[in-house]
């Protein structure tokens, strides 16, 4: 290499590595606004939660308040009712998850590995049942269940939630299956395993992945649901949504500290979930996204 | 002896329908257990007020009392739908927007037999009427009115509460020149609160809608309102966007001279205020257009309606005992600061001697008119319509003209 070519070379990379160190400065300027958008607002609840009612709406506002303090924690915990909301709120979404999987193994297995009459326009009719608005459907499932007598129960909410959960419990369950091997079910069979055996020793062990991740969003959406659980459940079966705005926002005035607490509070469980059982979400989420 | 026979076997017989009518007849006269549903049961202060009169009540007269309560936000669609499944019973608590949409059901009780002469301020008795129906009796009743910040406007150089509408114009120019971070005037600008205009449609001679019951939000008076609401936020005297909420808390911390609420402002400012700050709130009549004219003001209140059923009557007695008895309508007066709503309390020497809400009642309440819309049940998307054509008119998107004349179109298509 000549000496003018060498400088050529040196120069061309002493440029090229200020390209990539500009690059990379945009690029984390550009992540770092990115999460201060998404993340700036829990931020502002947390902040929310431990300021005093007086600082709340203070001028000019305070990234972090002068006084600190648990008491909204406390109220959260000293309340009955909130308790009770939290109770009905873990049974309601664990049977609606439970529920939700166990309808959707079955439909996605046979959706996946039958072929029958019927099959792909039953497929579509169901997945069509996510394009209502759900508050569209409130008067009139009100009405039927109303006229079954099931008002004010549990079983009201769970079999409201699960009938919004299931479509797109279905389909992820069927894409799951949809990656499983017809081989693995084929070999199955060769050796004498009859379609129950199939389904629960084989199938759903290995698609435990999507399971999981069905399952928590089966329970997310009954977790978080607000006008069903408000219209259908009644004072004894309230859960934690329309609890909490019936405690804490007014005709006048809303509670915003204790409501920011309290949403935390709230949020705890599905955070935790999260956490550990990531790897399982994200696999049962990508499942059918690459083939082979 | 076969004559007897007959006789003992007809006599038997009348015995035994005497005998199952019994129950039927002591049920007329005895207290029915009952469900009393409301907003107020559930929110801090109110309930343990309401709720030490139910217990009061459900102890005297021997009978069991459930509540029931709604998110005030949800509350209307909650009872509404469990009015339509059959769900609804016993005593119910409304706003007084609320009336109609659920008169309209047909599941209300008239409360007229119930309610005796004298008892109740006219006023407030029309205000839980539907059609002429008495199908509430009034819990309490006010206005929604304009309050002050009295050191705000001593220190603004304002020595006089404004009057007129010229005297109001220079009241806010002088607190936007003595502090430029000051709202003027918080008044309600966001889409949902607009219908706070409808006073200052009456102010400038509008009418709305007129006897025979035709929309006539496009008239005279109408436009130069909207004109002059949207010349205030041009100027700065107001500004977008703000709702009640906002207003409230702006308001509180001494950053607002004057803006809309109900009674409660006081309570509201003085439990939402930084300690340091001195704040004193003033009912303040709305200003009138020329010398002399009635200040405008909106009706605000609360209703006790009751389902019709077998527990109407002890529903309905339960009404009467929270709205004219002494004991729970001087606590709740005392303890919540909502003006009561019968004659023999309001002319009281407890209700005469707070200022603010006598001065309130006399100043404000005296002269105020239900919402126009309020005997429609379809009252929320009236009120919508208009919010959003005045907003077209104050974002310069329309006309003040051409924004009423489609108000009054849109609303006059949905009436008919």
């Amino acid at each position: 290499m000549t000496a003018q070519a060498a400088t050529s070379h040196q120069d061309t990379g002493m440029v090229g590595g200020r390209t990539n160190w500009m690059h990379r400065v945009i690029y984390g300027a550009g992540l770092i606004l990115v999460v201060v958008f998404a993340f700036f607002p829990i931020y502002w609840m947390l902040v929310t939660s431990i300021t005093t009612e007086d600082q709340v709406f203070a001028f000019p506002p305070k990234l972090f308040p002068a006084d600190i303090t648990l008491e909204w924690y406390r109220d959260f915990f000293n309340n009955p009712n909130l308790i009770r909301y939290l109770q009905n709120s873990f049974i309601v979404s664990t049977a609606t998850a439970i529920g939700s999987l166990i309808v959707s193994a079955y439909a996605g297995y046979s959706f996946s590995k039958f072929r029958y009459t019927g099959r792909r326009a039953l497929m579509f009719l169901i997945l069509s049942a996510q394009m209502f608005p759900q508050a569209l459907l409130l008067i009139t499932l009100y009405l039927m269940f109303d006229s079954l007598g099931i008002l004010n129960s549990y079983l009201v909410l769970v079999l409201s939630f699960t009938t919004f959960t299931l479509p797109l419990c279905i389909w992820m369950l069927k894409s799951y299956f949809d990656t499983m091997p017809d081989e693995l079910i084929e070999a199955a069979r060769v050796d004498g395993a009859s379609q129950f055996t199939i389904i629960h020793r084989i199938l759903l062990p290995i698609a435990r992945p999507a399971m999981i991740s069905t399952g928590l969003f089966a329970f997310i959406r009954g977790w978080n649901d607000f006008i069903y659980a408000l219209t259908l459940a009644g004072p004894q079966r309230m859960t934690l949504p329309p609890g909490l705005v019936l405690t804490y926002t007014g005709e006048f005035q809303t509670s915003w500290p204790n409501l920011m607490a309290s949403s935390l509070i709230v949020s705890l469980p599905v955070i935790i979930v999260f956490v550990f059982m990531q790897r399982y979400i994200v696999a049962g989420l990508g499942a059918g996204a690459v083939k082979g | 002896m076969k004559k007897q026979g007959i006789f003992a076997v007809g006599f038997l017989l009348l015995a035994l329908v005497a005998l199952s009518l019994m129950p039927v007849m002591a049920q007329d006269d005895e207290a029915q257990d009952f469900t009393f549903t409301g907003w107020s049961l559930n929110e801090g202060a109110t309930r343990d007020v309401i709720m030490l009169a139910v217990d009061e009540f459900a102890t005297a007269n021997d009978v069991s009392i459930s509540d029931v309560a709604y998110p005030y936000n949800e509350y209307l669609n909650q009872v509404i739908l469990q009015a339509r499944g059959g769900n609804l019973t016993g005593l119910v608590q409304m706003d007084v927007a609320w009336m109609a949409p659920l008169a309209s059901l047909g599941v209300l009780e008239d409360l007229s037999p119930y309610i005796e002469e004298g008892v109740y301020a006219e006023a407030s008795l029309a205000s839980c009427q539907v059609d002429g129906v008495q199908y509430g009796i009034p819990w309490t009743t006010a206005s929604i009115g304009m309050v002050a910040n009295q050191e705000l406007l001593e220190a603004a150089g304002i020595t006089e509460i404004p009057t007129t509408i010229a005297e109001f114009e220079v009241a806010l120019e002088a607190l936007r020149a003595y502090d430029t971070d000051i709202i003027p005037y918080a008044a309600m600008t966001d889409v949902a609160q607009l219908k706070d205009i409808i006073p200052w449609i009456w102010t400038f001679g509008g009418t709305v809608i007129n006897e025979d019951g035709e929309v006539v939000l496009n008239d005279e008076g109408t436009i130069a309102a909207v004109e002059w609401y949207a010349d205030l936020l041009e100027r700065g005297l107001i500004a977008a966007d703000i709702d009640r909420f906002d207003a409230r808390q702006l308001f509180a911390q001494g950053r607002v001279g004057f803006y809309e609420d109900a009674i409660v402002a006081r309570a509201l400012a003085a439990g939402s205020k930084p300690e340091d700050l001195e704040l004193t709130v003033v009912p303040v009549p709305r200003p009138v257009l020329d010398e002399g004219d009635d200040p405008q003001a909106l009706f605000w209140g609360h209703c006790l309606a009751v389902v019709a059923g077998d527990e109407a009557q002890t529903a309905a007695e339960f009404a009467l005992y929270l709205t004219a008895d002494e004991t729970p309508t001087t606590r709740y007066f005392e303890q919540l600061s909502l003006p009561p709503t019968n004659l023999a309390f309001l002319e009281s020497e407890a209700f005469q001697g707070d200022e603010y809400v006598a001065g309130w009642t006399s100043l404000i309440t005296a002269t105020a008119r239900p919402n126009p819309f309020w005997p429609y049940a379809e009252a929320a998307r009236m009120e919508a319509i208009l919010g959003e054509q005045v907003q077209a008119a104050m974002i310069g998107r329309s006309s003040a003209q051409d924004a009423m004349d489609e108000a009054a179109e849109d609303i006059d298509d949905l009436l008919n």
